[in-house]
C-alpha cells in the first residue's frame, strides 16, 4: 500500500536546485521565489507545500499541495476519519481576491485496529487544493501561506501542526514545475465522478442499511473496497456484502451506531487499487424511527395506516383547492340535473369515484415506475413536462369554450345535460373523475406532503394503497351526494339559472388556463408561451369550425369537419411536438430578499454558523404561490428575517431537478412546498405547508 | 385495494417485528447496558449490578493519549467527575488498552496518574482483554456512556461536541455528558442520546 516513493526522487533534487536559485535570487532582490515551501518536520511526518507551476497565472486556476511524508507504520487521515483520528485541515492566508478550494482528497486506505477501522494515508501522499486566482490579479508574485493540522498516529496518536509559507511569480504564461510528477501520482489517486448512468438508492432500516447500484458499472465492482465519504451512516469496520442483482448489486452494510438520520446525500467512495469510484447515493426511504436514538431527533414515525388516514384527508381537502373547484362546480351540476334520482345520482358518483381513483392510480404507477428507473421525481412531476401543462391548458380551454356556449361540444364532453343514467353519462362521469386528478395535481393539500412522501418509500402494493386513499377522499363529496339521501335532498331544483351560472363557472376556467400559460412560460420562454396562444387561438377555431360543420350537409359539412380536424392538429402540434426553447430561468429576480438554494450554499451558510428558512417552491405549485402571497412577501417577514440575520435560501422546482428532488427525499418528502428553518445551532425544523405570517413570526421568534 | 392494503399492512407489522427482535453486537441506547464485574486499581472488584439505583458514567481512558490529555489537561474530565460525584453518580474510568500496548499501566501507576490530575472517579477499572470495551463497542479515548438507576443505557458518545484535540476549543463545545446527567436528574428523556465518540483508538 506504500506509495512509490523513488520515481519521485529526482523532482525533490531539482526542487532543491530551484530553492538554491531562488535563494541567489533573494539575495539578489526581493522575496525567495519557489514552488516549494521549505520541510516542516514534526513528530513522524514531514510535510510541505508545493506548487504544481513555476508560476501562477491570473484568471487560470492554480493547483497547489500538501506533500505528506509519514514514517513507516504512521498515518494521518482522511475526510471521514473513520472511528478514531482526526481530519486534516488547512487553513489559507491568500492575497485579496484569491481563494482556495477544498482539499481533493485522494483515495483513502483501510487501516484496521482490533475493532476500530479508520481511513486515511500513509507513505508518501498528497493532499491537492486549487486556489483561484482572479484575471485581474495584479502584482509580481503571489504570497501564500498556509497552516495544517492533523492527527498522526501508528497506533498511538500525536496531533501535530505546521505553517508554511511559498511565495509564487506572477506570469503571463506558466510551465510545470519540478513537482509535476507528485501531482499526476495525486491525479491517478483521485477518485473518478461516477458515470451519469450510475443510479445510487439507499435505505436504512433498523440495523442494516441497504445500498442499491445501478446503471454502466465496471465489471467485478464487488471487489473493490467500500468507503463512507459521509460518516454515521454506516458501521466502519462492517465490511458491505455485495450481491448481484438486475443490471447492477445491492450491497448489504451495517447501520452505524451513530446514525441520526438519513443525509440527503450518502457518499461513498470504491477503490481498486489506484482506481477509484466517487458518487452520492440518496435516500429511497425515508428516515425510519427506530428505538431510543431516533426517537429524539428522528421525524415523526409515519405508518402505513396514519398515511392512508392523512391521504383520504388531504383527498378530502383537495376538493377546496381552486384547481379542483371548476371541475367540482360541474359535478354539482350534473347532481342538480339528475334532482331527485337517487340511483342515477348514486351510480354516476361511483363511475366518478373509479374515474378518480383510476388515474390516481396511474398517475403514481408511472410516478413509481419512473423513480425504479432511477429517475429523479417526486408529486407534481407531470406538471415538470411542458408538454404536460400545454395539454391541460389546451382541454380547460376548450371546456371553458364550451360553458361560455361558444362551441356546443363543451356539454356533451363535459357530461352536462347528458342522460346520467345512460351509459353515455357513465363514461362522463369517469372521465370527469380523470379531469379532476388531472386538475389536481398542482394542489398539495394539508396532511398530503407527509402521506405521499411516505408512499413513494413504500412497496409498491401500500404506495398504490395510499394514492388510491387520496383519490377515494377527492371523490368521496361526489359519493356522498348518491349515498346520502339528506345531502341530495338539499340541492337546489334544476332551472334556467344553472346556464347562467355555467356561464359563470367559465371565468375562473379561463383564469386557471392562464395559470397554466403562465407556468408554460416559466417553463419554457416567451417563445414557447407565444406558441401555446396561437395553439389555444387555434383550437377556439378549429371549435368553431366544427360547429360550423354541424349546420352543414353533405360533403361540404365533411369538409368542414376535415378542416376542423386539420386546424385542431396544426394547433396541437405548435406547443406539443416542438421542443419549446428553453430559456434561464428568472431565478434570479432583482431585489428579492432571497438567494437561490444550492446545497454548497445552505452547507457553508450553516458552516458560517446563521440561521437559514429554506423555501422549496413551483410555478405550479398554486399552495406555494398562495404561501408566498400570504406570508412571505410582507414587509414584516422581512424584517423578522432581517432582525435575526437569517439567509433566506429558494428552491426552485418549476422543472425537474434532482438536487431539489433529494432534499425534499431527506425529509421525507416527494413534492413542494417545504418550508426548512434551521436554528444557528441544533436541528432543523420543517414548518406546516401552510403558512401564516403569525406562523412563521412565532417561528423566526423561537430562533 | 382493500386486500392489498391488508397484505401491505401485515408485511410492514412483520418486519418490523423481526427488526425488533433481532439481537446486536453494540450497547444500545434504550436497551440494558451490558453486564460486567472488574478490577479496580485498589484491588478491588465491581460489578455494574452492585450500583442500581445510582447514575453511573463510564469512561474510557488512554492516559497517553492527546485527547484524553485535552480533557484532563484541559481540567474538563476532573470538573464533571466532582460534579457527579456530588450529585450522587458513580464515574468509573476503564481501561481496555492491550497488555504491551499504549495506555496499559500497573495499578500503581494508574493511581498516580489519576492523583497527579486531581481526577475524582469511584473507580478505576481494568479491562485488559478489552472484553467489555468490545461488549459495550466502545471505540475511542475517551468514550463516554451514560447509564440509569435500571442499569439502561442513556448515552453514548463524546465527552463534547468539538473533535479536536486542543484544550482552547472546550469553553465553546457542548458537554453531552454534562447535558445528559442534567436531562436524567430532571427526570426528562436525554436530549442527544448517541454522538459519535472521537479521539485516538482503544489499544485492544
Amino acid at each position: 500500500m506504500n506509495p512509490p516513493s523513488a520515481p519521485h526522487r529526482p523532482p525533490l533534487a531539482r526542487a532543491s536546485l530551484a530553492a538554491l536559485l531562488g535563494l541567489f535570487t533573494a539575495a539578489a532582490a526581493g522575496p525567495v521565489l519557489a514552488t516549494a515551501s521549505p520541510e516542516q518536520r514534526t513528530d513522524h511526518l514531514v510535510s510541505r507545500l508545493v506548487a504544481e507551476q513555476e508560476a501562477a497565472v491570473p484568471g487560470r486556476p492554480l493547483r497547489l499541495g500538501l506533500l505528506l511524508e509519514h514514517d513507516p507504520h504512521w498515518h494521518t487521515y482522511w475526510s471521514n476519519p473513520g472511528d478514531s483520528g482526526l481530519p486534516t485541515k488547512v487553513r489559507w492566508t491568500l492575497p485579496a481576491g484569491v481563494t482556495a478550494g477544498e482539499i481533493a482528497w485522494p483515495l483513502p486506505t483501510r487501516f484496521v485496529l482490533g475493532p476500530v477501522v479508520n481511513f486515511g494515508y500513509e507513505g508518501r501522499t498528497l493532499l491537492p487544493v486549487t486556489l483561484e486566482v482572479p484575471a485581474g490579479f495584479a502584482g509580481e508574485a503571489l504570497e501564500i501561506e498556509a497552516h495544517a493540522s492533523w492527527l498522526v498516529c501508528r497506533e498511538e496518536c500525536i496531533p501535530g501542526e505546521a505553517h508554511y509559507r511559498l511565495v509564487l511569480p506572477v506570469a503571463a504564461s506558466a510551465v510545470p514545475g519540478p513537482w509535476q510528477q507528485v501531482f499526476a501520482t495525486a491525479d491517478r489517486r483521485q477518485p473518478q465522478p461516477a458515470p451519469a448512468t450510475l443510479r445510487a438508492r439507499y435505505e436504512v432500516g433498523e440495523r442494516e442499511v441497504l445500498l442499491r447500484l445501478a446503471g454502466d458499472l465496471p465489471d467485478g465492482l464487488e471487489r473493490w473496497q467500500f468507503f463512507p465519504a459521509t460518516p454515521d451512516v454506516v458501521e466502519n469496520a462492517v465490511e458491505p456484502e455485495w450481491r448481484r442483482e438486475g443490471d447492477g448489486y445491492t450491497l448489504r452494510l451495517a447501520r452505524s451506531t451513530y446514525f441520526r438520520q438519513s443525509p440527503a446525500r450518502f457518499e461513498v467512495v470504491l477503490r481498486d487499487g489506484e482506481r477509484g469510484l466517487a458518487f452520492a447515493a440518496t435516500p429511497a426511504l425515508a428516515p425510519v424511527a427506530s428505538g431510543a436514538t431516533a426517537a429524539a431527533t428522528g421525524p415523526a414515525p409515519t405508518t402505513l395506516a396514519l398515511a392512508l388516514v392523512l391521504a383520504l384527508l388531504g383527498g378530502l381537502v383537495l376538493n377546496l383547492m381552486p384547481c379542483v373547484f371548476p371541475v367540482l362546480s360541474m359535478k354539482a351540476l350534473g347532481a342538480v340535473e339528475a334532482g331527485g334520482d337517487r340511483r342515477a345520482l348514486r351510480r354516476h358518483g361511483l363511475w366518478y369515484a373509479a374515474g378518480v381513483v383510476s388515474s390516481f392510480l396511474a398517475m403514481a404507477a408511472l410516478l413509481l415506475a419512473l423513480r425504479r428507473g432511477g429517475e429523479q421525481l417526486g408529486w407534481g412531476f407531470q406538471l415538470q413536462e411542458p408538454a404536460f401543462v400545454a395539454v391541460i391548458a389546451l382541454l380547460l380551454f376548450a371546456m371553458a369554450l364550451g360553458f361560455s356556449g361558444l362551441v356546443e361540444f363543451g356539454a356533451r364532453f363535459a357530461g352536462l345535460g347528458g342522460r346520467l343514467a345512460a351509459g353515455h353519462g357513465d363514461r362522463a362521469a369517469f372521465f370527469t373523475g380523470v379531469l379532476a386528478c388531472v386538475v389536481a395535481s398542482p394542489c398539495t393539500a394539508p396532511f398530503m406532503g407527509t402521506a405521499l412522501g411516505f408512499a413513494l418509500t413504500q412497496p409498491p402494493a401500500a404506495a398504490l394503497a395510499v394514492f388510491a386513499a387520496l383519490g377515494l377522499g377527492l371523490a368521496l363529496p361526489m359519493l356522498a351526494l348518491g349515498f346520502v339521501p339528506a345531502l341530495a335532498r338539499r340541492l337546489p331544483r334544476p332551472g334556467s339559472w344553472m346556464q347562467t351560472f355555467r356561464q359563470l363557472l367559465a371565468f375562473p376556467l379561463y383564469l386557471t388556463v392562464v395559470w397554466l400559460v403562465w407556468v408554460y412560460g416559466e417553463q419554457t420562454s416567451p417563445r414557447g408561451m407565444a406558441l401555446l396562444l396561437v395553439a389555444l387561438t387555434g383550437l377556439a377555431f378549429a371549435l368553431w369550425l366544427w360547429s360550423q360543420a354541424t349546420r352543414a350537409a353533405g360533403t361540404s359539412r365533411l369538409a368542414t369537419q376535415g378542416a376542423a380536424l386539420a386546424v385542431l392538429a396544426a394547433s396541437l402540434a405548435a406547443p406539443l411536438a416542438a421542443r419549446p426553447p428553453v430559456t434561464a430561468p428568472a431565478a434570479e429576480r432583482a431585489g428579492g430578499a432571497y438567494e437561490p438554494w444550492s446545497a454548497q450554499r445552505l452547507a457553508a451558510l450553516r458552516a458560517e454558523g446563521r440561521p437559514v428558512l429554506v423555501n422549496m417552491t413551483a410555478a405550479w405549485c398554486i399552495t406555494c404561490l398562495a404561501n408566498e402571497r400570504v406570508a412571505l412577501s410582507s414587509p414584516d417577514f422581512a424584517a423578522a428575517l432581517a432582525a435575526r440575520d437569517v439567509a433566506y435560501l429558494k428552491g426552485d422546482w418549476t422543472r425537474r431537478d434532482p438536487a431539489i428532488t433529494a432534499y425534499l427525499e431527506g425529509f421525507g418528502r416527494s413534492g413542494v412546498p417545504l418550508y426548512v428553518l434551521y436554528p444557528a445551532r441544533g436541528e432543523p425544523e420543517v414548518l406546516p405547508q401552510i403558512l401564516t405570517p403569525d406562523l412563521l413570526r412565532q417561528a423566526l421568534s423561537r430562533l | 385495494m382493500s386486500r392489498s392494503t391488508l397484505f401491505a399492512a401485515a408485511v410492514v407489522l412483520a418486519a418490523g417485528t423481526l427488526a425488533a427482535t433481532a439481537a446486536r453486537a453494540d450497547a444500545v441506547v434504550g436497551q440494558p447496558a451490558p453486564a460486567f464485574t472488574l478490577t479496580d486499581s485498589q484491588g478491588k472488584t465491581h460489578s455494574l449490578k452492585d450500583f442500581a439505583g445510582k447514575t453511573v458514567v463510564l469512561e474510557w481512558t488512554n492516559n497517553e493519549c492527546p485527547f484524553v490529555k485535552k480533557h484532563y489537561d484541559g481540567k474538563n474530565m476532573q470538573a464533571q467527575q466532582g460534579e457527579a460525584k456530588d450529585d450522587g453518580v458513580v464515574w468509573l474510568v476503564l481501561n481496555s488498552s492491550a497488555s504491551g500496548k499504549q495506555g496499559h499501566v500497573t495499578a500503581e501507576q494508574a493511581n498516580a496518574i489519576q492523583a497527579k490530575w486531581g481526577a475524582r472517579q469511584a473507580a478505576y477499572l481494568f479491562d485488559t482483554p478489552g472484553t467489555v470495551g468490545r461488549a459495550y463497542g466502545a471505540k475511542t479515548t475517551p468514550h463516554m456512556y451514560v447509564i440509569d438507576g435500571q442499569g439502561i443505557l442513556r448515552y453514548n458518545g463524546a465527552i463534547d461536541s468539538n473533535p479536536s484535540s486542543d484544550p482552547k476549543d472546550i469553553p465553546g463545545a457542548t458537554q453531552y455528558v454534562r447535558a445528559a446527567l442534567a436531562d436524567l436528574e430532571a427526570g426528562k428523556a436525554v436530549a442527544t442520546p448517541t454522538t459519535r465518540p472521537y479521539g485516538c483508538s482503544i489499544k485492544y
